[in-house]
């Protein structure tokens, strides 16, 4: 009891490498030549979810998309330092960044199904893969839908097109289809931003019920949200890892002035 | 000067441009009004008048016009001709007198050339019978007559003669009596059939002509009959429909002036799909290397405007290049690499519908490239970051959902390029349309398609046409009759390719 009581609150300091799912070393980024992120150094637990918190523009997007190195579709994006996964390092120069990313997947701001069937929307990323046998893929759309708790509003049409689902739809479907290649990551960039309260609440229990099976990473700008879902949380300020604890003390006494300022609204 | 006020600039600014807007839609309008007016003058039965021409107080001229206008219009339009013509010569202006014959007959012949004439006739080996209503049996007499004919040349003549050939191959002597049996043969059937031929010309009508001279016509070279200043309006429209359906399904008769453009058509449709099976892949492949891969910089840029350019190079200059490059220089390779026994006589070293396609295609490129590269930018980001997300490489992201959200604008790429190919005379005249082509380049000889082949093309068709006597109304309307039907082609081949981009933007791009 006591060990089990003791993981749930690990600290932060002393994360194993077995309790850490990212670890990030001296890691900084370029975009058009300005510097974005400084000398980060961080390690995402396993299996928790890790809020990031800041204004507009710290890099927080960026740090994000660094870990299934989707930031390099940028032109102009230079950087140092590491990033680790299991031990190596993915910026290595013999990186498979394709099958990285089956393993960290990656939901976006705005929901972008493809023009397709809702079925080959979530069978997207596995068809990628090679896989066509028909009752493996019927199981897996299955699963991912209702994990990302679509199944019972879609399974009547799942071969209508996905561009008919309505915004929080989309934005689960396209859960869905990133959960269809169980991801050991799930890197969410303000995933509700886009949507009503009442999706986004949807959407929050869903990413609770991943926390199971999945380390999720969610850049937010609503420090309820933050406080609501997320074990973790990183506050960036200007590129700069300003505080980095779990969520509760972060919230309720924050080590760091900045913190303060920011979570009791008074920046910007 | 005095100023407008606020709401007088409104006025002006939405006044004027809705000017123009009215003026261009009357332009296009108008356009194509005349062009089905002088059109289908080609399909409608014309009057035809008497006209007498006293040149001298006992000398006249007598002939029977066709016109598609009534009488009185007629005889104004000829009347002002002759003014203009008599006005400043110092001899004296003839007298002319228009009348209206109903009696008179339209004789169109088989091969294409049309008499005018009243009915006097008919002349059988047996008998004279002089009323037109007879002519049913006399025609069912010589159908007979010609499928004997008929039967004897391809079932007997041309059996024997490919006899006669063989022997002459495997070198049997003159007097061989195997030979002299097939040659005694082909005699009997040949006199036989010159028998019939002489049957047949003694079945002819006699007709008066407007001078009142009689004129034959033979009954197997008749192929409608009929008087024009009597039709009912059922007739008449009939006539037409006939007429339509004789124009798209034949082929031109008398020097193009009459018959049907079926060739021409056949082949313009033919050219432009192949030209558009061959545009659409090349260009979406060059617009997709210039937006997706290439790295943005002056190269790049370079490039888009010399693409844009080439848009404007006058397609005469494609023209030439596809003679001088692809028929010369391309064809006289293949010729001497494939088909050198042939030669000097060429296969593809010449003018044909390949060349002509391949020409076009390269011509109409730029506008497939720029409007694909247009349908790529119009990719919303999101969807290619999606895909990498999902661990797609970039050729896969690109062929799988790139390609399908941008294809609408591949289809407006082919739409524009559909019509401009099939509109465009300049280069083809260089590269393979010809005035007449013997074949289609169709057919059920192996390999079915003939890409060596010349071929008709409706836009030469009407620029060829535009060299017929004007005064020769039957040849001019018919000039306007392919015009029509180019416009009618080019819509029709356009609202498919729109249907088509419809359904994908449907599909793809309803977000």
């Amino acid at each position: 009891m006591l060990k089990l009581f003791e993981t749930e609150t690990l600290s932060l300091d002393k994360l194993t490498d077995e309790q850490t799912a990212i670890k990030v070393n001296d890691f900084s980024v370029w975009l058009n030549n300005s510097l974005v992120l400084n000398n980060i150094n961080m390690r995402i637990p396993k299996n928790k979810i890790t809020a990031m918190i800041g204004q507009s523009g710290c890099g927080k997007s960026t740090l994000l998309s660094s870990f299934n190195r989707m930031n390099e579709l940028n032109q102009k994006y230079a950087f140092s330092g590491e990033v680790e996964l299991d031990g190596r390092d993915i910026y290595n120069k013999k990186e498979n960044v394709a099958k990285l990313r089956t393993k960290v997947g990656m939901v976006f701001q705005r929901p972008n199904p493809f023009p397709m069937s809702i079925y080959e929307n979530v069978c997207f990323g596995l068809r990628i893969q090679g896989k066509t046998e028909r009752r493996m893929l019927d199981d897996i759309v299955e699963t991912s839908l209702r994990n990302a708790a679509l199944w019972d509003e879609v399974k009547g049409r799942l071969f209508d097109s996905a561009l008919l689902l309505s915004g929080g739809q989309q934005q689960r479907l396209v859960i869905a289809r990133a959960l269809a290649l169980k991801p050991e990551i799930l890197l969410l960039d303000e995933p509700t931003s886009a949507l009503d309260p009442l999706t986004t609440l949807h959407i929050e229990e869903l990413i609770n019920q991943l926390k199971k099976t999945t380390t999720v990473v969610i850049v937010t700008h609503n420090m309820q949200q933050a406080a609501r879902v997320s074990d973790y949380s990183v506050f960036l300020h200007q590129g700069e890892l300003i505080e980095y604890s779990d969520s509760d003390s972060l919230f309720t006494m924050p080590a760091k002035k900045q913190t303060e300022d920011y979570i009791t609204g008074r920046y910007g | 000067m005095r100023k407008f006020s606020g709401a007088e600039k409104q006025t002006i600014s939405s006044f004027a441009s809705g000017l123009s807007a009215a003026i261009l839609l009357i332009v296009l309008i108008s356009l194509v009004l005349f062009i089905m007016l002088k059109g289908s003058v080609y399909f409608w039965p014309s009057q035809v008048f008497k006209v007498i021409t006293y040149d001298t107080p006992n000398s006249e001229v007598s002939a029977f016009v066709p016109s598609s206008v009534n009488i009185d219009e007629f005889n104004q339009a000829l009347s002002n001709k002759l003014n203009a013509q008599f006005s400043n010569s110092t001899l004296p202006m003839p007298l002319m007198v228009v009348e209206q014959v109903d009696a008179v007959y339209q004789i169109s012949l088989y091969s294409g050339a049309i008499q005018y004439g009243t009915f006097q006739q008919i002349n059988t080996p047996n008998s004279e019978r002089y009323q037109l209503a007879e002519l049913s049996d006399v025609v069912a007499d010589v159908a007979i007559f010609q499928n004997q004919l008929h039967d004897i040349q391809t079932n007997y003549l041309t059996v024997l003669h490919r006899k006669i050939a063989l022997l002459n191959q495997s070198g049997v002597g003159e007097e061989a009596p195997a030979r002299l049996k097939e040659l005694e043969q082909f005699t009997y059937w040949q006199q036989k059939a010159e028998a019939l031929r002489q049957k047949l010309t003694s079945y002819h009508l006699i007709f008066i002509d407007a001078s009142g001279q009689p004129f034959d016509v033979l009954v197997k070279d008749i192929h409608h009959l009929f008087q024009p200043n009597v039709m009912s309006l059922f007739d008449k429209f009939s006539y037409s429909g006939n007429k339509i359906i004789e124009f798209v399904s034949e082929s031109p008769k008398q020097a193009s002036t009459s018959g049907g453009v079926f060739p021409a058509l056949f082949g313009t449709v033919l050219m432009v799909l192949l030209m558009a099976v061959i545009v659409a892949p090349f260009g979406a492949m060059a617009a997709i290397y210039l937006h997706e891969y290439a790295p943005n910089n002056m190269t790049t840029s370079v490039i888009r405007i010399c693409v844009s350019n080439m848009a404007g190079v006058p397609s005469v200059v494609y023209g030439v290049f596809g003679l001088g490059f692809f028929v010369y220089t391309l064809g006289g390779s293949i010729d001497s690499l494939l088909f050198s026994d042939a030669l000097p006589s060429p296969t593809f070293g010449t003018p044909g519908l390949f060349w002509a396609a391949l020409t076009m295609a390269l011509l109409t490129l730029p506008v497939v490239i720029v409007s694909t590269e247009e349908g790529l930018r119009r990719v919303p980001e999101g969807l290619r970051a999606g895909s990498y997300a999902l661990g797609a490489t970039k050729a896969e992201t690109i062929w799988k959902t790139v390609l399908p959200v941008a294809s609408p604008g591949i289809m407006t790429g082919v739409i524009l390029a559909i019509a401009r190919a099939a509109g465009e005379v300049a280069p083809l005249i260089l590269v393979g349309a010809v005035k007449f082509a013997p074949s289609l380049p169709v057919d059920g000889e192996f390999p079915f398609l003939h890409l060596e082949r010349q071929f008709m093309h409706l836009g030469v068709f009407i620029y060829d046409g535009a060299f017929h006597n004007q005064t020769n109304t039957q040849g001019s309307s018919m000039m306007f009759a392919s015009c029509m039907l180019l416009l009618i082609i080019v819509f029709i081949l356009n609202l498919f390719a729109i249907i088509v981009r419809n359904k994908l933007r449907d599909r793809y791009v309803r977000i």
